[in-house]
C-alpha cells in the first residue's frame, strides 16, 4: 500500500507536531493510518448502511450541545473550545477568513473548483461564501448566511446562497448534481425534506436564476481533501470586484447583519 | 485485509489492462482517451476527472441503477488545462445521460482513468459515450 507522505503528516497536525513525537510513536501513528486507509478502501467497495431519521433523533439527547450550534461554540470532537484571536478593529472579510471561519478548507475547495469549471464570479464568490455562516449557526443556513452577506455582494450572489440549502435535497442530472450520500448519513436514509423546503423547490425551479444556487450545489463538495492546498488568495480580485467592505468594518456599519459580524467576532461574550 | 485489497488492487489493473487494448482511442483537446469498460456498482465515487478533490459519492437507489464508465487518459503536449463539458452518453433506446462528474485541470497530469457515474433505469444499455467532438462505442456492462 503505497502512503502518501504529506497527508500522513498532516494528519498528525504538521511537521512541528511529527517531530515532538519519538520512534515508536511514529511507528504506531503509521500503522494506525494505514489500517484506516485500509478500512476506507475495502469499505468503499461495500455497500453502506445509512442511519434512519429515528436513530438520528435518538442521539440528540447523547450530546452537551445542539447540532445547530455555529462552530465557533462548540469544540472541535468533543473538545474544549480554543481562545480566540482577538479581530482587528475595522474587520474585513479576509480577516474573518483567517480568525472565524479558518480552516475554511470547503469553501476554499469549492470556490477553487468553480474557477477551475469556469463559472461566473458571482458564482465563484457564492461558492466562497456559501457556508462560512456555519460558524455562526447551522439550521437554515442559506437564508442565515445570504442574510449575512446580503449588504455586502452582488444580488445574484445571495440568491444563489440563500436557496443552494433547498437545492442540495433534489438531483439534477442535467446540471451536474447527484443527491449527495452525505445527507443520508446526517439526516437519515428515510429523510423527507420539510414543507418549507419542497415549496421553495417548487418556486425556485421556475425561476429564471434557478442554475444560480444550483451551480453552487455542483461545487458543494463534501469532506476534506488533506492534499488539497488551498487559499483565499486566488479570490482576491473577485472580492475586490464584487464585495463591498465598509470602511468601518464588518460589524460596525449599521447594516441589517452587522450584529451577525459582531456575534462572530465575539462569540464569548456572555449576553 | 491487506490481501483483499491486494486482490482487489490486482483485479482492476488486469481489467484495466485487457479493455484498454480493446478500445480504440481519439485524441480530444490534447488528450488520448479510450474506453475501459462499463461497471454497475452499488456506491460509485463522484471524483474530478482526473481524479480531484471532489469526495462525494452516489449511492444506487431503487428504480435506477448506477453505470459506471471507465475512460483512460493520457495527456499530450498539446493538452491545456482548459474546461470541458461534461461526457454524455447514449442509450440503445437513444436516451441521453448525464454524470456529475466534472473535468478539472485535465493536463495536470500525464495519465490518468476516471470513472464517469450514469444514473438510469435498471433496464438501460450504454451504446456510447461522448467526450465534447468525440464519439466512442462502449463495451458490454460487467
Amino acid at each position: 500500500m503505497e502512503v502518501d507522505r504529506r497527508a500522513f503528516i498532516a494528519s498528525l497536525g504538521g511537521v512541528a507536531a511529527v517531530n515532538l513525537m519519538n520512534h515508536e510513536a511514529k511507528a504506531e501513528a503509521l500503522e494506525h493510518y494505514m489500517e484506516e486507509k485500509l478500512d476506507e478502501m475495502v469499505a468503499a467497495q461495500q455497500p453502506e448502511k445509512f442511519p434512519t431519521v429515528a436513530e438520528i433523533e435518538a442521539q440528540i439527547t447523547t450530546r452537551p450541545y445542539r447540532r445547530g450550534a455555529g462552530s465557533v461554540f462548540t469544540g472541535q470532537r468533543g473538545e474544549n473550545v480554543k481562545m480566540l484571536e482577538p479581530m482587528p478593529a475595522k474587520p474585513t472579510l479576509q480577516d474573518f477568513f483567517r480568525l472565524r471561519f479558518a480552516p475554511a478548507n470547503h469553501v476554499l475547495q469549492s470556490a477553487t473548483r468553480a474557477m477551475k469549471t469556469g463559472m461566473s464570479e458571482e458564482i465563484i464568490l457564492a461558492c466562497l461564501l456559501h457556508d462560512c455562516v456555519l460558524s455562526l449557526i447551522k439550521p437554515d443556513h442559506g437564508w442565515w448566511g445570504a442574510q449575512l452577506f446580503e449588504p455586502y455582494i452582488p444580488e445574484k450572489s445571495a440568491f444563489a446562497i440563500r436557496y443552494h440549502q433547498t437545492l442540495r435535497f433534489y438531483p439534477d442530472a442535467d446540471a451536474g448534481y447527484e443527491y449527495p450520500d452525505q445527507y443520508y448519513r446526517i439526516f437519515g436514509h428515510d429523510y423527507e425534506p420539510p414543507e418549507y423546503i419542497a415549496n421553495t423547490y417548487k418556486m425556485l425551479k421556475n425561476h429564471k436564476w434557478y442554475m444560480e444556487p444550483r451551480l453552487v450545489t455542483v461545487n458543494d463538495l463534501y469532506a476534506f481533501d488533506p492534499n488539497a492546498k488551498v487559499s483565499i488568495d486566488p479570490f482576491q480580485d473577485i472580492i475586490g470586484r464584487h464585495f463591498k467592505q465598509p470602511k468601518e468594518g464588518l460589524g460596525y456599519d449599521n447594516s441589517p447583519s452587522a450584529h451577525m459580524w459582531r456575534t462572530l467576532a465575539r462569540p464569548d461574550n456572555p449576553l | 485485509m491487506k490481501n483483499l485489497v491486494i486482490a482487489f488492487g490486482m483485479a482492476a489493473a488486469l481489467a484495466s489492462v485487457a479493455a484498454a487494448q480493446a478500445g480504440k482511442s481519439q485524441t480530444v483537446n490534447g488528450l488520448q482517451i479510450a474506453v475501459v469498460g462499463v461497471q454497475r456498482m452499488e456506491k460509485a465515487f463522484l471524483r474530478d476527472c482526473p481524479p480531484g478533490t471532489n469526495t462525494v459519492n452516489a449511492v444506487e437507489r431503487p428504480g435506477d441503477k448506477l453505470s459506471v464508465v471507465t475512460l483512460s487518459f493520457k495527456a499530450t503536449p498539446d493538452a491545456k488545462n482548459a474546461p470541458m463539458k461534461r461526457p454524455e452518453t447514449t442509450a440503445a433506446d437513444g436516451t441521453v445521460y448525464r454524470t456529475s462528474v466534472q473535468f478539472v485541470d485535465v493536463a495536470s497530469k500525464p495519465e490518468y482513468s476516471c470513472e464517469f457515474v450514469y444514473r438510469v433505469p435498471p433496464s438501460t444499455v450504454l451504446k456510447t459515450i461522448q467526450v465534447e467532438g468525440a464519439k466512442f462505442d462502449l463495451p458490454a456492462e460487467k
